[in-house]
């Protein structure tokens, strides 16, 4: 039965070639917008490896303030934040605060392994203010001024990197400008910074020493804080901050945004892209399904008389409609045997950088689809097709 | 011969209704995609109020110091001293404006809180763009020279300041604590132009620049008028020369200072990215944009020539017909494409129709900042071409297939 439905199709393959490829074609965009879905699915669902629900960002401008003097502002601004009521814990920290769209990242080196990492610059109290898990050793704290190499905290993702499965706590690593870090601690999940969106790499954060750039004209950093609030705290404490700041600093300029405002602006960021294409992908498919129902109708109306003849010699309606439904997803077999050489070249050649169980989920699932919106496409006419009387169709001819 | 060539198309699309609606539903689809994503284009760097001369302006906003030992990068916004240093002396182009970025400030009304974006501009700014003025009218140079505490608000700020957007001209607004005297209103500016978006302008001498800081990097921009479009090349040139002698930060840590002027196209390229080669990326953009085009058109095309080859075969007796009483396969291939592209057509204005009723949904959803997408001739010419090519597109194939059948077989009314 089956061969017969291959012959079927190997003789009207100059006919059949425009729905093979339509087929193609269509397999292939599902097959990409299917990775793409499925890998941002992947990130979404890891760990983020901090909360940020209840913490704020302040940014602050000096306000042309000399340089040398914005040192010891911060330093004293710091300590009154913290005993503002409301307010838990407060850390410096340089402009990649978490969804911002702002990141640095510089190479590591330990032993033969290297790696390039995301670099993060934060004050002591950062881990209570993100709420970090350490899987071993320490935060950093006061005692880290003096310690003879600048202390590290390092993502599992960056420790994976740099030491594999051998011990991380105590080595040195050799980073910025050839200077020897020691590590301190190692955070129990990776710390994606640029949002839920972000791949899963290496993070690597340094104690803040100096808090604002020092003489060098081409650092262009302002001083930031990220801080913890009682869940209780409202705006009256946002306004209230704003006023201490200014008093406190002589006039230095803040700006409170909270995290989970700064995470919906990223958010957007993500999905709007994502949703337009899920849209454009939407209307291809249903525009390709329209045209295969279109074209099925018109072709099984064309064969009005072989349909009667089989009818006539004792082919029951469930035969013929099957018939029709084999021959449809014998082509799409085709057309989707071309459509997975092509998707294969896709980890083959690293087209898209995504890793391959995700390649291979996706080509399941755009291969069932296909399956499934062709079926769907073929199931009327083959119905209309099985209704066929044969005295009528065949009197036509 | 087109008249009835277009009146024998009407009836073939009247005659098979769902046919019909698949061909039309496909092509207008496609085309109102392709429309709103050329409007937003058009939007970003077409000329709009207030980059209205867009074809002879330079924007110079980002600077990039490089290391020695390809040992990485610093990105970032020029800042004013740079500017005046490198960019106010140039003498090619016909008018420099320096202005900075737009930054948040706050205004209060009552106790409410006004989130006012503020940008500091010299006069020149409002010569080299032209803003549309409801009330009032610009700062001058000299205003600007002599420190002057005036303002131009756009009209969200005034509705939302004052309550209102006439009568306001001579009023204070107060914003960070310091006072400004109203001297203007214009129609607000969507976000997407982030050259020139503000809520509310302001003279450069009152902000806290320095022209006489060292470093190079800041929040600012500069926009260069040439005096014609043919002179851009020659200011770019002269830029460049200026550019080459500009001395690095520190000789021990850096190797070279890269900053360019480039059109808005080229400039926003470069903005998102973060390039700092002499090749701005736009014709690598173009190639990728008309490839991901074509593909995205690809689709809908096969799907009509699918259709399209299934109803002509319907047409087969005609065909015989025409064939027999001496047509050539030129007249039916020029028939059919004929046919098609007045199809395709019909489906563009469809495609008009809905993309104007898209963009409007983008606009009031407020997704977009300030937006106001519309159509205008240049979308229209657009999608008009878009059309054209598609029907072009979709048509030769079974044009030429129709050709290809036999007389006495397309009597017969057999298949090929």
């Amino acid at each position: 039965m089956i061969r017969h439905l291959f012959t079927l199709i190997w003789n009207r393959k100059r006919a059949n070639f425009l729905l093979v490829t339509e087929i193609f074609f269509a397999f292939v965009v599902l097959f990409v917008l299917g990775s793409l879905l499925v890998d941002n699915y992947r990130k979404y669902t890891a760990p983020l490896g901090y909360t940020y629900e209840h913490v704020w960002q302040i940014d602050l401008d000096p306000n042309g303030q000399p340089i040398s003097r914005q040192d010891a502002t911060f330093e004293r601004l710091i300590q009154l934040l913290k005993a503002v009521s409301g307010v838990r814990s407060v850390a410096a920290t340089r402009s990649n605060t978490p969804f911002s769209f702002s990141d640095s990242s510089t190479d590591f080196k330990a032993g033969s392994k290297s790696t390039n990492s995301d670099i993060y610059i934060v004050g002591d109290d950062m881990q209570d203010v993100l709420s970090l898990q350490l899987a071993e050793g320490r935060w950093f704290n006061r005692h880290d001024e003096v310690a003879a190499h600048p202390p590290l905290v390092i993502s599992q993702e960056a420790r994976q990197a740099l030491f594999a499965k051998g011990p991380a706590l105590g080595k040195t690593v050799r980073g910025l400008d050839n200077q020897d870090f020691q590590v301190v601690g190692v955070l129990a999940t990776s710390y994606r910074g640029r949002g839920e969106f972000q791949e899963l790499e290496p993070a690597i954060f340094l104690r803040s020493a100096k808090l604002v750039g020092s003489a060098d004209t081409t650092s262009f950093d302002q001083p930031r804080l990220l801080i913890r609030v009682q869940p209780t705290a409202t705006a009256e404490l946002e306004q209230r901050l704003t006023k201490e700041i200014a008093a406190v600093t002589g006039g230095w300029k803040s700006t409170v945004i909270t995290l989970p405002e700064q995470r919906t602006i990223r958010m957007k960021f993500a999905l709007a892209p994502m949703g337009g294409m899920v849209l454009v992908c939407g209307f291809l498919i249903f525009n390709v399904a329209l045209g295969l129902f279109g074209v099925l109708w018109y072709n099984i109306s064309q064969r009005r008389a072989e349909i009667g003849l089989r009818r006539a010699i004792g082919a029951t309606g469930s035969r013929i409609s099957g018939q029709f439904l084999g021959e449809i997803l014998v082509v799409t077999t085709f057309g989707l045997a071309f459509g997975l050489l092509v998707a294969a070249q896709f980890p083959l050649l690293g087209v898209m950088n995504i890793r391959l169980p995700v390649y291979l989920a996706s080509m399941a699932l755009a291969t069932a689809l296909v399956y499934v919106l062709t079926a769907i496409c073929a199931l009327y006419p083959s119905l209309l097709a099985a209704r066929i009387r044969p005295a009528v169709a065949l009197r036509e001819e | 011969m087109l008249l009835s060539y277009l009146k024998i198309a009407w009836k073939v699309l009247l005659r098979r209704k769902f046919f019909t609606f698949i061909s039309l539903f496909g092509i207008s689809f496609t085309l109102m995609i392709l429309l709103v994503v050329y409007a937003l284009y058009d939007h970003t760097v077409g000329p709009h109020t207030p980059e209205k001369k867009v074809d002879r302006l330079l924007f110079i906003n980002r600077a990039t110091v490089s290391y020695k030992n390809d040992n990485g990068t610093n990105n970032g916004t020029v800042s004013y001293s740079f500017l005046e240093r490198y960019v106010r002396p140039l003498r090619t182009p016909e008018k420099i404006s320096i202005s900075t970025y737009f930054s948040s400030t706050a205004a209060y009304v009552g106790t409410q809180k006004l989130d006012v974006d503020l940008k500091y501009t010299d006069g020149q700014f409002w010569q080299v763009l032209d803003f549309d003025f409801v009330e009032g009218r610009p700062y001058t140079p000299s205003e600007v020279q002599s420190g002057a505490h005036v303002a131009v608000l756009n009209e969200r700020t005034c509705r939302a300041y004052f309550g209102t957007i006439s009568g306001v001209l001579g009023k204070t607004i107060e914003t960070d604590r310091v006072r400004y005297q109203v001297i203007g209103v214009v129609k607000d500016i969507p976000g997407m132009r982030f050259n020139s978006y503000a809520d509310m302008w302001a003279p450069l001498s009152t902000s806290t620049l320095d022209a006489k800081e060292p470093g190079y990097f800041g929040n600012c921009m500069a926009i260069v008028q040439a005096r014609t479009p043919a002179d851009i090349p020659a200011v770019q040139a002269e830029f460049n020369r200026v550019v080459d002698q500009v001395p690095v930060p520190d000789p021990k840590k850096h190797a070279k200072v890269y900053v360019y002027a480039g059109t808005l196209l080229s400039s926003t390229v470069r903005w998102f990215n973060n390039n700092s080669t002499p090749d701005d990326g736009v014709a690598a953009l173009t190639g990728k944009v008309a490839l991901l085009t074509l593909l995205f058109m690809l689709l809908p095309a096969l799907n009509l020539i699918n259709v399209n080859v299934s109803r002509m075969l319907e047409r087969s007796s005609e065909i015989g017909v025409r064939k027999a009483f001496g047509a050539t396969s030129g007249t039916l291939i020029r028939q059919f494409l004929v046919e098609n592209v007045f199809l395709t057509l019909l489906g563009g204005v469809l495609g008009l129709v809905l993309a104007s009723v898209v963009l409007h949904l983008i606009d009031s959803s407020g997704f977009i900042p300030y937006t106001t997408l519309t159509l205008n001739p240049r979308i229209f010419a657009g999608g008009l071409l878009l059309s054209l090519l598609f029907g072009v597109l979709s048509g030769v194939y079974p044009a030429y297939k129709m050709s290809k059948l036999q007389a006495v077989q397309a009597l017969k009314g057999g298949r090929n």
